[in-house]
C-alpha cells in the first residue's frame, strides 16, 4: 500500500518535500505518451482525440492505465496555442504527432494581436479545458498535469521562424511586443487550465534553447518571458515545470534565474551534476527517448534504476518519446521507478 | 585613395562576418565597378566572411540569429556579383538533395546546413519540410545528386531516415548516392545504426562532412 497518493507525492516532490520516493511522470504535450501501443490497444485514438475533450480525457486515461505514469498528461501536441493565434496544422496521423503546416505571419511585423484569452476560447483550446476538468473530477487522486508551448516556441509557430531568428536581433521591440503577446494568451490559457482542476503547468519551450539562442538571447527573452508565465502561474497558487531542451552548458548561469518549482533537461545532462552546479534547484528527468525506443526493456529498467541513485525529484522521459516507443519499454521504465 | 583589390575582398568579408548587409551590397558593387572578377570577389571576399562566421558559430561566439544574418548579408552581396560571373569560371558544383523527414516541420537546422553547403561551393537542392522518403530518392535521381541529406528534429521522425536507405537499396542504387542525417535527436550511433554515410551535429561541421563524402579536402 503507498503511502502518498501520485498527486500528494507528486506535490510534494515539487515542492522539495521528503516522499517515500521520486514520481515517475510524462506531462504531455510536447512530451506526450500517447504511443502507438497504447491507441491500438485501446482504440481510443489520434489524431481524433485532439479535437474533443471527452476522446482527450479518454485516451489519456488510457495512456495512465497502460503505461504506469503517474499522472495525466495533456494535450497530446504543441499546436493548441499556435493553431489557436491564427496558424494551420497538419493533424497528423494516429504514429504521426500533428505539426504547424504554416505559420501565419511571414514577420513579427506583420502579426495581429487577438484580443486576449483566445485561446481557450476556441474549440481545441476549449477540449484541453474540458479534459483537465473531467480528468481532475473523476480522478481526485491523479495529478492532471496542463502542458504550454512555450513563449519563444508558440511566437515561432505563429511567425516564420528563420524570420524570427534574425529579428530578435534586428527589430527587438516589436519581437519582445509580440513575444510579450503570446505570453499573455498562454497566461490566460493557464488560467482556465488552473482553475478546472490542473494540478501542475509544464512548460516546453523546444525553440528557446541556449544552442539556437545562444546565452544572451536565452537570458532576454527565453528567461524573461518564461519567469513572467511562471509568476503568473504561482499566483494561481500551481506549482510550475520547465522543460529545456538540447544542451545546456552554455547557459547554465541563466537557469539559475529561472522561477520555475522543477527544471526539466535532455538526456544529454547529467541531472547530479547540474544540481551539484545549480544549488537549490529542483530537477526532472530524464530517461534518454533513444533508449526507450530502441532498446529493449531490461536495459531501460537498468538505467532506471541508475537514474534513481542520482537524486532527481521527478522522474521522466528526457524529452518527446518517439510515438513507436515499445510499451514494455515504457511500463519497465516506471515500474523501475515505483518498485524504489 | 584607391582600395586594393584585396583590401576591398577583406571588407566584404568583413560585411558578412559583422552581419551587415547594406554595405556587403555596397561593397559589392564596387568590386563591380573597380571590374574586379566577380567569382574572385564572392570566393575571396564574400565567403571568406562566411567561414568565419562558421568558425565562431562552431566556438559558441555566434548562434543561430547571428548566423542567419550573415547568410544574409552574403546572398545580398552574391546578388549584385552573381551577374557578372563568366560562365566558363563555373567549376562543375556537386548537388545535395536535402530536406526534412515526412512528420518534421522544424527546418532551422536544416535552412543553416543548406546555407552553409551553399556558401561553401555546393549546388543544394532544398526538398523543404514534411517530405516523403521517396521523394528523396526520386529527386536525388532525377537530380543526379551525390549526397542525400536528411534531418530531423523529431525522435518520431527518425524511422523515416532508415526507409530511405531501405529505398534505395530495394531499388539497387545504394551506391550511388551518399546519405548523410542530422538534426537534434540524430546521434552517430543512429546514423550508423541505419546505414548512413554521415553525420554531423552542426551546420559548419557538415561542410567538411559534405567534403569528404564526396572525396574533397
Amino acid at each position: 500500500m503507498d503511502v502518498f497518493s501520485p498527486k500528494e507525492r507528486l506535490k510534494k516532490s515539487l515542492h522539495g518535500e521528503t516522499t517515500d520516493r521520486p514520481p515517475v511522470i510524462c506531462p504531455g504535450g510536447m512530451m506526450n505518451a500517447a504511443i502507438v501501443d497504447v491507441m491500438n490497444k485501446t482504440g481510443n485514438v489520434l489524431p481524433n482525440a485532439h479535437h474533443s475533450g471527452d476522446k482527450m480525457s479518454d485516451l489519456a486515461y488510457d495512456v495512465f492505465e497502460n503505461t504506469g505514469f503517474e499522472n495525466f498528461g495533456i494535450p497530446f501536441c504543441m499546436t493548441v496555442e499556435a493553431e489557436s493565434l491564427g496558424s494551420t496544422i497538419d493533424f497528423g496521423t494516429l504514429e504521426c504527432e500533428p505539426k504547424i503546416r504554416k505559420e501565419v505571419f511571414p514577420s513579427v511585423n506583420d502579426v495581429t494581436f487577438l484580443s486576449p484569452d483566445a485561446i481557450g476560447k476556441t474549440k481545441r483550446g476549449d477540449a484541453v479545458i474540458q479534459a483537465i476538468y473531467s480528468l481532475s473530477k473523476k480522478h481526485e487522486e491523479i495529478p492532471v498535469i496542463g502542458s504550454l508551448t512555450g513563449p519563444i516556441s508558440t511566437s515561432a509557430s505563429i511567425v516564420d521562424p528563420m524570420t524570427f531568428l534574425k529579428q530578435l536581433r534586428r527589430v527587438r521591440e516589436t519581437s519582445h511586443k509580440v513575444i510579450d503577446y503570446v505570453t499573455e494568451q498562454l497566461i490566460c490559457f493557464a488560467k482556465h487550465m488552473a482553475d478546472n482542476g490542473a494540478t501542475v503547468i509544464s512548460i516546453a519551450d523546444p525553440t528557446a534553447t541556449g544552442e539556437i539562442l545562444g546565452p544572451k538571447f536565452f537570458d532576454d527573452y527565453a528567461v524573461f518571458y518564461l519567469n513572467k508565465i511562471t509568476d503568473a502561474i504561482h499566483e494561481m497558487k500551481i506549482p510550475v515545470i520547465v522543460h529545456i531542451c538540447g544542451d545546456v552548458k552554455m547557459v547554465k548561469l541563466q537557469l539559475k534565474k529561472l522561477h520555475c518549482d522543477v527544471l526539466s533537461v535532455d538526456a544529454l545532462i547529467d541531472l547530479k551534476i547540474l544540481k551539484n552546479e545549480l544549488e537549490n534547484i529542483r530537477t526532472m528527468g530524464n530517461l534518454s527517448t533513444y533508449l526507450l525506443q530502441f532498446n529493449n526493456s531490461e536495459s531501460v529498467y537498468k538505467n532506471a534504476k541508475n537514474l534513481l541513485s542520482k537524486n532527481i525529484d521527478i522522474i521522466a522521459p528526457a524529452c518527446g518519446l518517439s510515438t513507436s516507443t515499445p510499451l514494455n519499454n515504457i511500463t519497465a521504465f516506471t515500474s523501475a521507478v515505483k518498485e524504489g | 585613395m584607391e582600395k586594393t583589390k584585396e583590401e576591398l575582398y577583406s571588407e566584404m568579408s568583413g560585411a558578412v562576418v559583422n552581419m551587415e548587409e547594406e554595405l556587403s551590397v555596397q561593397l559589392s558593387q564596387k568590386a563591380v565597378e573597380f571590374g574586379y572578377d566577380a567569382f574572385e570577389a564572392i570566393d575571396q571576399g564574400l565567403a571568406k566572411g562566411m567561414e568565419q562566421a562558421g568558425r565562431f558559430f562552431d566556438e559558441g561566439e555566434y548562434f543561430v540569429p547571428e548566423l542567419l544574418m550573415c547568410a544574409d548579408a552574403l546572398s545580398a552581396g552574391v546578388e549584385i556579383l552573381k551577374p557578372y560571373i563568366k560562365t566558363e569560371q563555373h567549376e562543375e558544383k556537386h548537388k545535395i538533395v536535402i530536406g526534412v523527414i515526412a512528420g518534421d516541420t522544424h527546418d532551422i537546422g536544416k535552412n543553416l546546413v543548406k546555407l552553409m553547403l551553399s556558401s561553401a561551393g555546393f549546388e543544394v537542392i532544398d526538398l523543404g519540410r514534411d517530405v516523403p522518403p521517396s521523394v528523396f530518392v526520386e529527386q536525388a535521381v532525377k537530380e543526379n545528386a551525390k549526397i542525400i541529406m536528411i534531418s530531423s528534429l523529431m525522435t518520431t521522425t527518425m524511422d523515416g531516415m532508415a526507409d530511405v536507405i531501405n529505398l534505395l537499396n530495394e531499388k539497387g542504387i545504394r551506391n550511388e548516392f551518399k546519405v548523410a542525417v542530422g538534426g537534434g535527436p540524430v546521434s552517430r550511433r543512429f546514423a550508423d545504426k541505419i546505414g548512413a554515410d554521415g553525420y554531423s551535429s552542426n551546420a559548419n561541421q557538415a561542410i567538411k562532412m559534405a567534403n569528404e563524402l564526396i572525396g574533397r579536402q
